[in-house]
């Protein structure tokens, strides 16, 4: 099955030849534990955002400033609205902050509960919240606005291992 | 004929919800509330509000909740109800068996809102077209209205964005929302607004008691000094006169968002205090109880409710006589569950914590109502409907 990833990258590159909106995946219940197979053994950034986040609507261009800075960042982010919303709406505001070709995710079922504690048990689902997951899997959590001069330094201590 | 009723109620409950539980691409459908709110009426009928996609309706079961009346819509004609996850429709029932519906609408895509009144004077066969419970236009959010059980007037408090579009349009910073206050005039409608207290947190549920006639007391997530957004409770010195923010707890909780998670109040015949919150501070996280002897006394040490990799969640309280029920929602890896404490002390001890009600799926808050002396557990579930469970009122 080694033609897959490019496979997914032509369909990818022909989903973003057209309208810039984000291929927009289903996180429902599962989703997590799949999410990290296709990552294990590479550094990831994770961030999870909400549209009805306030904080996370300003600080998502930077993210998409991150993304054009650093493009071999493994980066993924996962809309976690604990009411799920209009993926249109969601699709809308990732292609605004720049960041509708990275892998997108969006909470789609109405059992937050349920996804949270797949995440992380403890997690009261606060957002926006980023996770920067190691080669080793070890999961670093930044609670609240990410300082991206942090998330950059992880990085770089990532190539360096 | 009451049993098709009663299958017909819980096709409306499962309808909208169910249809957005599929795989794939995320569907085209937008975010709808799920809630169901109830209260009992003098002659003991169990009323229950709910928001349904784009409308409100009221049913009514004269047999605790086992058959339910057709739905009566509130709303003539389709609305944008607030869906945020601590909005909800609420009702209340005076002295005279009149019923109150509050709601709130999203005005625009910033969250802006606007909340709506509806009374029923026919016992609930048909309801008023639902007016502003406030002339103002900002915008209104987490409308709650409570009956004062001394006068039996209605008392309605909200969090208000006007004094935020005054201060904008001034120049000057306005952290969060306003806490605002009308009475229900007769049965004319709500009085003039008057603003509280401002810059109150904005996206949180109020909880209201009553600490005597005329003294609604409040409970809400408040700004403190350096963005704290921890509880705080106002009690009125008369229906005029809001007295000062006491402070629940010292939680530390610096966050410049919202936390979608409001409190919950109840005040004993004794006096005495009951507030229960979640909180993600730097003092404490997770779910807390504590108590003030009464209305001047700073509240005691805050008691954890279960642990923070449970999830607990959505605490309600309920004073019913001189017992003080306590429930919450949690997670324990497949099932909600909502679990239940009494004390018969003035909230000094507990019984043990004990699971009334599970679910596999999505629920709602749960909420707690009393009738004839007994407390009930009102919650609806995705997967199990509604339901009201008796509390075996044991310590």
């Amino acid at each position: 099955m080694k033609f897959r990833p490019l496979l997914l990258a032509v369909l990818l590159a022909v989903a973003s030849a057209g309208a810039q909106a984000a291929d927009l995946q289903s996180f429902g219940r599962g989703s997590w534990s799949k999410l990290r197979a296709a990552h294990d053994g590479q550094p990831t950034v994770v961030h999870f955002w909400g549209l009805t986040c306030a904080p996370c609507l300003v600080e998502m261009p930077e993210w998409g400033k991150l993304r054009a800075e650093r493009p071999d960042m493994r980066l993924v982010m996962v809309a976690a609205d604990p009411v799920p919303q209009d993926p249109a709406r969601v699709s809308d505001m990732l292609a605004r902050a720049d960041l509708a070709k990275v892998e997108n995710w969006a909470f789609v079922d109405r059992f937050n509960e349920r996804l949270r504690y797949e995440i992380d048990p403890a997690w009261a689902g606060e957002l926006p919240r980023t996770l920067l997951i190691d080669r080793d899997g070890k999961e670093t959590v930044l609670t609240g606005v990410a300082d991206l001069a942090e998330v950059r330094a992880w990085l770089d201590a990532q190539k360096k291992r | 004929m009451r049993a098709l009723f009663a299958f017909a109620f819980f096709l409306l409950l499962a309808g909208t919800a169910a249809a957005q539980h599929q795989h794939g691409k995320p569907g085209a459908a937008g975010p709808e509330a799920f809630t169901a709110t109830p209260a009992f009426g003098p002659d003991g009928t169990l009323w229950l509000v709910r928001a349904m996609a784009d409308r409100i309706v009221v049913v009514r079961s004269t047999d605790l909740g086992k058959t339910f009346s057709e739905p009566v819509v509130v709303t003539p004609e389709p609305m944008n109800l607030d869906w945020g996850p601590d909005a909800r429709a609420r009702i209340v029932v005076d002295p005279k068996g009149g019923l109150v519906v509050t709601f709130a609408i999203f005005q625009d895509r910033n969250f802006n809102g606007r909340a709506f009144y509806s009374r029923s004077n026919d016992n609930g066969v048909t309801f008023g077209k639902p007016r502003p419970i406030t002339a103002d236009p900002t915008s209104q959010r987490f409308e709650t209205a409570a009956v004062d059980p001394a006068t039996g007037r209605v008392f309605a408090a909200w969090l208000d964005k006007r004094n935020v579009a005054k201060a904008r349009a001034a120049g000057k910073p306005y952290p969060g929302a306003a806490l605002a206050y009308a009475w229900e005039d007769g049965e004319a409608g709500f009085g003039p607004t008057t603003i509280a207290l401002d810059n109150t947190c904005e996206c949180c549920r109020l909880g209201v008691a009553f600490a005597g006639p005329g003294k609604p007391a409040i409970v809400f997530r408040n700004i403190f000094p350096g963005s704290v957004r921890d509880h705080g409770v106002v009690t009125f010195k008369d229906e005029k006169t809001p007295g000062p923010v006491r402070r629940v707890s010292a939680d530390e909780w610096k966050i410049e968002a919202c936390p979608h998670h409001g409190p919950s109040i109840a005040v004993l015949p004794d006096g005495s205090y009951h507030v229960a919150w979640f909180t993600a501070g730097s003092a404490r996280k997770g779910l807390f109880y504590a108590r003030a002897d009464n209305g001047d006394t700073p509240f005691g040490a805050p008691r954890a409710l279960s642990q923070p990799n449970r999830q607990p969640a959505r605490p309600y309280l309920l004073a019913n006589g001189t017992a003080l029920h306590l429930v919450w929602k949690e997670f324990d890896g497949t099932k909600s569950l909502v679990r239940w404490q009494v004390s018969h002390d003035s909230g000094r001890t507990w019984s043990d914590p004990r699971t009334v009600a599970d679910t596999a799926d999505a629920s709602d808050h749960p909420m707690l109502a009393a009738n004839a002396g007994r407390a009930y557990l009102s919650w609806l579930t995705k997967a199990d409907g509604y339901r009201l469970i008796p509390l075996e009122d044991q310590p």
